[in-house]
């Protein structure tokens, strides 16, 4: 059944951030001010690459109005950040290495001063060559621009010997698929307030996908204890993964301690874009081979990531690449290769799908092509290499039983846009249609190795609601209103008897990132591990109070009722106010890993079919997506219209990687500054039909709950949409975005002017 | 040496006009954006700041039931106007398009919604029953990167329809 409104019934509700966001109440962080606050902005460099010889800033201090001006020189903790590999430096000593590295910071009393400010700084550099290209990167001829070399990391995976497995097949596609340096763009840039307060603390206003990560980096940076910082990190104007990395924070936190007073920063656009974090762009290399009864016998992956400038995640991005080049198939051999190549070109990171999209493009790539050279309908093709239920991960790697492969294929089988897709008629000779599906696997979760911690707790506040506190972040995925549906559904309260706590240091537990589609699986998680204690606890001070066993109350919208559920008996405010002690419980726990000891390798997954059904016009060589089917098997839906909007915005967002999205580069720089050149779909583009079918159920063994679905419905789309233009032209993509010259076709009426026909 | 009437004329202004039925007189340069004087000097941050180049739709307000970009927006070409922002819209009760949004979730992380709902407004107001072309041209200058615009498709078609049955 497809997933809708209707469909929904009454889990379909208004989320509670939704009146506040209508009107334009709500206050996000860049939206705070503060009397007597000051500007902060920082100074970048206008070079992909050069030595600094000298920085002067006299002139720029000497300006009235400004405050400060500082730079490494200030830095009083380490002068490095990296959520893993802290190799990007705050404030550049002797070198730049992209054309956002930061130089110095200014705090002034106008956006007019402290942009003089800035222009008044000297910074004498000496050009250095630019690595643009990764390939040139791992040459001997190149540069190193780290000490260590160019090649952030490098990893592999394989089994069987894939020539023997082509030695045995009759069909060999070899193809090399590029991916583009696609852009979050968040409507809300970076920003934020930063506050120094009374006995040497700091606050810090500003969105984060993980704000004790951010707490703990600051701490190194400013040289302060953990303690002395408070990060504020929620309401988040969007961030996709582009929020998780450090950005303003480091610059407003310093300006704010050293002038003593509050700073706020708030990126332009086109410092977002020339400062932010981009998806890797990848050159995928792949070999695969059939055997005759269409058996893949051989899979042979190379992967090149253009990482840029510094590691943020470029080296998990890496490893999740490889572990997603083989999906939900089984081969006789496997060769996985992967290295991830520092260069001058920006910074690439964490980004929806985490390298999943670009490995999926590939892979889907060569399943469609494999299909059409065994002349094999391509889903059935799929179907008969298949992964079974038991199957080992795609590294080999232990994960959880799921038949969720097959239960996304057989819907996507049965969906009306595959039914009529040799229905290609169309209203226009030069407008053709065709029809393309994907299929994939995606792993949630940090992965084994990497610290993933998870957890909650459950209050009853001292005016009686019911507080749920968590370290995670709404960024708009509705996260909140996912809490509060399960606290309603789950333990009986009203929404109006829920309190939810998130966002901030000094009040939440630790409870892990808000990325790698695992907040919603961890919360769910969480309160089934809290609820027990949490509930008996209740119902035993309410017994004592009413002096009724136990047994013969229950919890309820508003308090505590009988058991028949006919009389309210005590509201959670009378209960908060007769309690001797506190009722607060906390509950913490790892995000489930695999026992196979391999590094980034994940235990649970979604899995996604998506069909597509486009239109080409020949003339323009544009491509229009009319319809969208996805079947999703991602466990128990927490909340329809937050899974809903999941699956729809990651696929809107795909169908710009697929399409016209691409951070144009030259020689290091920035061609695609502002939304008039980078251009991501708009409400025209995406006004099709989609239909989301959720595949709830999971095996009887499965006690995971429900998976994340931040990410499944971003991966499938490109690879659907690229088949889909093959059938409506012919022509075979292997380039994202798809280029509109490759599909224009010289009208009839000219072609048979010139044979003078 | 300075040009002395140029001086003047850059020189702080009052300017007059109505900002959400509240007239108002500002000292403001005539070149002051609108986005400025709405977000930093009048602390109205329901409007949006995020390309400041007119393609996004965020810093959506309007001047005189029109839709403008307040990024490109100066105070001299607001003299005498009314300048209605997303807090002039459903001030003493949500606004039926905001009831849409809400109901259809046609929003997520909710930085574009003001502006959006500021050019389905300024359609609905205009156009008592536009078709699909009509609702793309409005929107055409309105982006959102959360929704795939799902949401905002199905809060866009029921204020369509609610404003058809109200006519």
């Amino acid at each position: 059944m497809a997933l809708t409104r209707t469909t929904s019934g009454e889990r379909w509700r208004i989320r509670p951030d939704g009146p506040d966001k209508v009107t334009g109440k709500l206050a996000y962080l860049t939206d705070m001010y503060q009397e007597g606050m000051l500007i902060g902005r920082v100074l970048r460099s206008p070079h992909p690459h050069a030595g600094i010889v000298s920085i002067r800033t006299d002139k720029a201090k000497r300006i009235p109005g400004v405050h400060a001006v500082i730079t490494h020189a200030d830095v009083p903790g380490m002068n490095r950040f990296g959520i893993v590999n802290p190799d990007q430096p705050v404030l550049c000593e002797d070198r730049v290495r992209y054309i956002g590295d930061a130089i110095a910071a200014v705090a002034a009393e106008t956006q007019e001063i402290a942009a003089l400010a800035l222009e008044s700084i000297e910074v004498e550099y000496v050009l250095l060559p630019v690595v643009d290209d990764p390939a040139f990167a791992q040459t001997k001829q190149a540069p190193r621009l780290h000490p260590g070399g160019n090649v952030l990391h490098r990893n592999q995976y394989g089994h069987g010997e894939v020539g023997k497995g082509f030695a045995k097949c009759k069909h060999i596609v070899e193809e090399s698929y590029s991916t583009p340096r696609q852009m979050h763009t968040y409507m809300e840039t970076e920003g934020g307030l930063f506050i120094p307060e009374d006995g040497g603390r700091l606050t810090v206003y500003s969105p984060t996908q993980h704000g004790y990560k951010d707490r703990m980096q600051l701490a190194r940076i400013l040289g302060l204890p953990e303690f002395n910082i408070r990060v504020v990190s929620s309401p988040i104007g969007g961030s996709f993964g582009g929020k998780d990395e450090l950005n303003v924070q480091p610059y407003g936190a310093l300006l704010a301690l050293v002038t003593g007073k509050p700073v706020k920063i708030h990126n332009s656009r086109y410092e977002s874009v020339r400062a932010g974090l981009k998806r890797h762009p990848m050159k995928i290399k792949m070999r695969t081979g059939v055997d005759e009864n269409g058996r893949i016998m051989a899979h042979q992956v190379h992967i090149v990531a253009d990482t840029g400038a510094y590691a943020t995640l470029g080296a998990e991005v890496l490893n999740f690449a490889i572990e997603h080049v083989t999906g939900p198939y089984t081969y006789e051999s496997v060769e996985v290769e992967g290295v991830s190549v520092y260069t001058n070109n920006g910074v690439s990171g964490e980004f929806r799908g985490f390298g999943g999209n670009q490995a999926i493009f590939a892979l889907e790539g060569q399943m469609d092509r494999l299909a059409e050279k065994l002349g094999m309908d391509p889903w059935e093709f799929r179907l008969a290499n298949m992964r079974k239920p038991e199957d080992p991960g795609p590294l080999g790697q232990t994960i959880v039983r799921t038949d969720g492969a097959m239960r996304t294929w057989e819907s996507l089988a049965r969906s009306p846009i595959w039914l009529r897709r040799h229905d290609r008629r169309t209203s226009e000779p030069w407008i053709r249609r065709g029809t393309g599906a994907a299929i994939a696997m995606h792993g949630s979760g940090l992965g084994f190795g990497i610290p993933d911690p998870a957890g909650g707790m459950l209050a009853l506040a001292e005016d009686g609601k019911i507080e749920a506190i968590f370290g995670y972040e709404e960024f708009g995925q509705g996260l909140i209103a996912t809490l509060e549906l399960m606290l309603i559904e789950q333990f009986g309260f009203g929404a109006e008897d829920v309190r939810i706590v998130i966002g901030d240091t000094d009040l939440v537990p630790h409870s892990g990132s808000s990325t790698a589609s695992r907040a919603t699986s961890m919360m769910w998680k969480s309160l089934q591990k809290l609820r027990g204690p949490f509930l008996d606890r209740m119902l035993n001070e309410a017994s004592k109070l009413l002096s009724q066993p136990a047994d013969n109350l229950r919890i309820g919208r508003g308090g505590i009722w009988d058991k028949s559920g006919e009389h309210l008996l005590l509201t959670y405010a009378l209960l908060a106010r007769n309690i001797s002690e506190e009722i607060r419980f906390q509950t913490h726990f790892p995000f489930p890993v695999s026992p196979t000891k391999r590094v980034g390798a994940h235990y649970l997954y979604t899995y996604a079919a998506v069909a597509v059904e486009v239109e080409v016009n020949v003339l323009t060589g544009r491509v229009k997506v009319l319809k969208q089917f996805h079947a999703i098997a991602a466990g128990p839906v927490m909340n329809p219209q937050g899974f809903l909007g999941q699956i729809e915005g990651g696929s809107g967002m795909a169908v710009g990687f697929a399409l016209t999205e691409d951070s144009l580069m030259e020689r290091g720089a920035y061609l695609t500054r502002n939304l008039d050149t980078y251009l991501i779909p708009s409400y025209a583009d995406l006004n099709g039909e989609i239909e989301v079918h959720a595949i709830e159920e999971l095996p009887e063994d499965d006690d995971h709950g429900p998976r994340g679905v931040g990410e499944i419905g971003s991966v499938c789309i490109a690879p659907a949409i690229s088949e889909a233009v093959f059938q409506a032209t012919g022509k075979r993509v292997n380039k994202l975005p798809i280029d509109p010259e490759l599909l224009q076709e010289t009208p009839d009426f000219l072609a048979k002017a010139v044979d003078g026909i | 040496m300075i040009n002395k009437s140029l001086a003047e004329r850059r020189s702080d202004k009052e300017l007059e006009c109505e900002i959400n039925g509240q007239p108002m007189s500002l000292e403001v340069p005539p070149t002051r954006r609108l986005l400025a004087i709405l977000r930093d000097d009048l602390q109205l941050t329901g409007t949006k700041v995020s390309c400041e180049i007119g393609r996004c739709g965020a810093c959506m307000v309007l001047v005189d039931g029109r839709p403008v970009n307040s990024c490109l927006t100066m105070a001299y070409q607001c003299q005498g106007k009314k300048i209605t922002t997303i807090e002039g819209i459903g001030q003493d009760e949500v606004d039926p398009i905001q009831q849409c949004f809400l109901e259809e979730g046609g929003y997520q992380c909710g930085y574009c919604t003001p502006g959006m709902i500021v050019s389905v407004k300024a359609l609905l107001d205009d156009n008592r029953d536009p078709g699909i072309e009509d609702i793309e041209e409005a929107l055409s200058g309105n982006l959102c990167r959360c929704t795939g615009y799902g949401g905002i498709v199905r809060s866009v078609h029921k204020a369509v329809q609610l404003r058809r049955n109200s006519s």
